[in-house]
């Protein structure tokens, strides 16, 4: 672990925040991008169909980051009705090494929960693995509290903690029924319980 | 377009007959190749061919061919098991030579103990044990008796451990485990498998003796040649012993490897025997077995440790000095068994993930194994307690070592059987002892009640709740509140109905009245001690982070107050004959604990309380007068994070009159320099060393007030650190530990 840090820093890219500039998923040419970015970063194989399903149905709530020009970070979002709640869930936020540690993930994620909150959502949930500190501190930082801990939620036997964020004063949103007609007509039936979308948040 | 093309390309196409698959009554096998052609031309990127019922959520289960990440199927060397065995991946004899046959199933017992230990700790059953090639095919081993035999205790011993884990239920999340549908998990005569490994055992002492003789008698004449070479055989680093044995004759060689196989061989034997002896013995009703299963476990552990030791010679010439490299290896030897390939049932219909998994190695699986039986005997060792009090404190006690799942089922399947607690006493009667009344109450008509049918099944549930892992038990803990509401409600109307009825038998009115009271009294008790678990599991578990510390130890303050409120009043009608009404202010409890009187039980609370109180005050004061552990974030506030964790108890209403605002009123105006002049710290020091002599034959409470000694101790000396320097110095940090308790932090305060 150690050892690994200290090369993330050996392979610092040199930029100033500023220069990154964070899109909305734009259509079938970000999905390569997104695609390779997860592919190089996360073990777990993840088909075309599971980054379609995402970036098709709720294209607004992914994003990128770019560096001159060069694709840096994502994250893959949803949101749905599950067990009466309207809820936001975030499947996949990856940085690149090289650009760890300078706020890109907190900037991807904050973009998407502020989606989620304008579109009526009443909370947010994840999985993160208990290993994974860096993704743990960053959403402790945004207020999301360890709901549970799943017992090797992992294929490799490690455990998960299911992350929640609950948004304040939960009235009734104007969007929120908009919302669930829109998610409606592509005949999903979002019953899903978050268990089984895949899940994995790398970003320090 | 596209598709019309296509289709109108499959109908000039006519596809060969496949044999394997027959098409049905209104199925025809067609080639799709120039359909796929034609829409390969047609089509844009994201644009796809599909059905009207297609939908992308279901599409994510889609697994892409000949990717090896996600087609287990391309990594598998054989097509089917025949093909396997054909081409010789599971011989029959291991090999012609006997030495090279015996060190061989060595290597498959080794590798069979890593694939069991695999499949114990949340791996399926076809991807570890039954990737045995032998175990599959039993009866092509029936001319080989070692193996034969050793197969089919195997196989007894899994079937044994699936029933026990299925019995107990435990395994929720855990349901890999007892798959076994494709398995060839049963087989005939299985019970006479001890048998037969009995007369292996047998076979290989005499073939044994018959070495040995010899041997002794060569030692007489070549002492110093055979001293030699044995002991250069047991030298660790083996370079000058290869040498050695390269100059000697082939057939002394040949013996001495054989001699020290063969005890390795019997250990295995007898190991195997032991432990499915073990498990039949714990099967046995309310624990009629536990003495011999204890033998039986001392035995597995003697065993277990000759094979530790035969390692040294087994590794024998095989890899020289390179100790790194046998540590993952899944045999002692470090060769790679004969007979075993995991990908084989990814074909066949045995339920496995798609994905390759790492078998424990050796020495894991060794370690593993002396856990569990360790953890084993500490069941058979339980004295079977009639009281529901004692039940729980073995439970908790219990898991505190974090016990696999086969060694939870066993509690399990101990503590529940027939629903009866151990099989033996009726949840009635143990509920009517738990809740103080008279031995006659337990046959009282009222049990046979709706109510108390189900306040029965919610003890059993608590019970089984209770032998399941941690992340689980805590999950099931917190849903359960509710149903122990609801059944004081239930209770509690029924209290009120009986109390209003005018009885023709004045006697019996008066008892069920007595009895809704005492039990009224006690399911409170047991709900508010739910609840103290629920949150204390929340530390082990690590599911707070330290700006919420504050919160989740005065949740736990509250409710460790009404528990003891509780668990006064049981313990006062059942000391005193006058009843005493239970209305107490939520004060007078403090008053009480310092009348001279007070029951140890409750001072041994009280000391948890003083914990809670004080670090909860402690982590307010910091926060009120050093602005440390607070977070603020975008999104939302402290409020919400408190609805999120005391959810299932606030819905439950545990406490009554409990909420974000009640927290915030006690805790808003902690500072450090009124801490320091009443210091809670103090009290949970005086109290726990007070009470140390009442609990003098109870091993686990004084261990428990030496924790609580520590983690006060070491707080009341950091609060006054921090309250003399801490608004004066910046530089000065304040962390929380766990170093003493796994629930009660220690402060340890630093100059950064």
């Amino acid at each position: 672990m150690e050892q690994e840090e200290e090369e993330a820093r050996m392979h610092k890219a040199e930029f100033d925040p500023p220069e990154i500039e964070y899109v909305s998923y734009g259509g079938e040419h970000h999905l390569p991008l997104i695609m390779n970015l997860v592919d190089q970063e996360l073990s777990e194989p993840y088909s075309i169909f599971t980054y379609r399903y995402f970036v098709y149905l709720w294209p607004h709530l992914s994003f990128l980051a770019f560096h001159k020009g060069k694709c840096v970070g994502t994250v893959v979002c949803k949101m749905g009705e599950h067990r009466s709640t309207f809820r936001g869930y975030i499947a996949m936020l990856v940085v690149i090494k090289p650009y760890r540690g300078r706020g890109i993930a907190t900037e991807l994620v904050t973009r998407s929960i502020k989606v989620m909150m304008e579109s009526g959502c009443e909370e947010v949930t994840l999985e993160a693995e208990v290993t994974n500190k860096g993704a743990l501190a960053l959403y402790g930082r945004l207020g999301f509290i360890r709901a549970k801990r799943l017992f090797r939620y992992y294929l490799n036997g490690v455990d998960a903690f299911r992350l929640k964020l609950l948004f304040p004063c939960p009235e009734i949103h104007p969007s929120l029924s908009m919302m669930a007609d829109r998610v409606e007509s592509h005949g999903h039936h979002d019953h899903i319980s978050p268990e089984e979308c895949p899940e994995h948040h790398h970003i320090s | 377009m596209a598709e019309r093309d296509a289709a109108e390309a499959t109908m000039s196409h006519q596809a060969p007959e496949r044999s394997s698959i027959p098409s049905g009554d209104n199925t025809v096998w067609a080639d799709i190749s120039p359909l796929l052609d034609a829409a390969c031309k047609e089509l844009g990127d994201g644009e796809m061919i599909h059905g009207e019922n297609f939908n992308l959520f279901a599409a994510m289960s889609a697994l892409e061919i000949m990717d090896p990440k996600m087609d287990s199927g391309i990594v598998s060397k054989y097509c089917s098991l025949d093909e396997a065995i054909e081409d010789g991946a599971a011989p029959v004899p291991l090999s012609h030579d006997k030495t090279i046959d015996v060190q061989s199933i060595i290597d498959i017992m080794d590798h069979l103990l890593a694939c069991e230990a695999t499949w114990h700790s949340g791996h399926s059953l076809a991807q570890t044990v039954f990737s045995c090639i032998y175990l599959l095919r039993l009866d092509r081993t029936s001319s080989h008796a070692i193996l034969h035999s050793y197969c089919r205790v195997i196989r007894a011993t899994c079937k044994a451990v699936v029933s026990v884990v299925s019995d107990a239920r435990t395994h929720e999340e855990e349901d890999l485990f007892s798959m076994t549908y494709g398995l060839p998990l049963d087989g005939d005569g299985d019970e006479k498998c001890l048998s037969f490994l009995n007369a292996v055992e047998e076979t290989i002492c005499r073939q044994l003796r018959a070495y040995i003789e010899p041997l002794q008698h060569n030692l007489d004449l070549e002492d110093g040649f055979c001293k030699a070479l044995l002991c250069r055989l047991r030298f660790p680093k083996c370079y000058h012993a290869v040498a050695f044995c390269i100059c000697l004759q082939p057939v002394v060689l040949d013996i001495t490897h054989r001699i020290c196989s063969l005890p390795a061989l019997l250990s295995f034997i007898r190991l195997l025997q032991h432990f499915f002896h073990t498990l039949a013995c714990m099967r046995r009703p309310q624990g009629r077995g536990f003495e011999m299963a204890r033998k039986h476990i001392a035995s597995c552990i003697l065993e277990l440790e000759s094979i530790l030791k035969s390692a040294e010679f087994l590794r024998f010439g095989v890899c020289g000095t390179c100790e790194d490299s046998i540590e993952d290896k899944t045999t002692a030897s470090g060769h790679t068994p004969i007979g075993f390939d995991a990908s084989l049932n990814s074909r066949s219909a045995a339920p496995t993930p798609p994905r390759a998994i790492k078998i424990l190695s050796w020495k894991r699986a060794v370690e593993y194994f002396v856990k569990l039986l360790h953890d084993l005997d500490v069941i058979c060792s339980y004295s079977l307690d009639p009281s529901l009090e004692g039940v729980l404190r073995f439970v908790v006690q219990f898991q505190k070592s974090k016990p696999d799942l086969v060694a939870r089922a066993h509690l399990q399947v101990l503590l529940v059987q027939d629903g009866k607690l151990y099989g033996r006493d009726p949840i009635f009667a143990v509920i009517t002892k738990a809740s103080a009344l008279p031995e006659f109450t337990k046959n009282h008509d009222i049990q046979k009640s709706e109510c108390f049918m189900q306040l029965g099944q919610l003890v059993i549930n608590m019970l089984k709740i209770l032998c399941t892992n941690a992340a689980w038990q805590r999950r099931k803990l917190g849903k359960i509140l509710q149903d122990w509401r609801v059944i004081y409600v239930q209770l509690e109307l029924a209290l009120r109905n009986e109390v209003g009825e005018v009885s023709s038998n004045m006697d019996d009115e008066k008892m069920s009245v007595k009895i809704l009271r005492h039990v009224l009294n006690w399911v409170e008790e047991q709900t508010y001690w739910i609840a103290s678990r629920f949150l204390m599991l929340g530390f082990e578990l690590d599911l707070y982070s330290p700006s919420e510390y504050c919160m989740v130890y005065w949740y736990l303050y509250v409710v460790l107050i009404k528990l003891a409120e509780k668990t006064h009043f049981r313990m006062a009608v059942s000391n005193e004959p006058i009843k005493r009404k239970g209305k107490k202010k939520k004060d007078s409890l403090k008053e009480v604990a310092k009348e001279s009187r007070v029951h140890p039980a409750i001072l041994f609370l009280q000391c948890h309380m003083c914990l809670a109180e004080g670090l909860t005050m402690m982590l307010a004061a910091l926060r009120n007068d050093l602005m440390v552990l607070q977070s603020q974030n975008p999104f939302n506030t402290e409020q919400e994070r408190f609805l999120q964790h005391f959810e299932l108890l606030q819905k439950a209403c545990i406490p009554d009159h409990i909420s974000y605002p009640s927290f915030k009123e006690s805790t808003s105006y902690a500072r450090l320099s009124t801490l320091v002049m009443y210091n809670y710290f103090k009290d949970a020091q005086r109290i726990a060393k007070e009470i140390k002599s009442s609990f003098s034959n109870d091993p686990e409470k004084l261990a428990e007030l030496r924790r609580i000694e520590q983690v006060a101790e070491h707080n009341g000396i950091a609060l006054n650190v921090i309250s003399q320097v801490g608004a004066l110095d910046p530089s000065l940090k304040v962390t929380f530990e766990f170093t003493h308790h796994p629930c009660f932090a220690t402060a340890v305060v630093k100059r950064s």
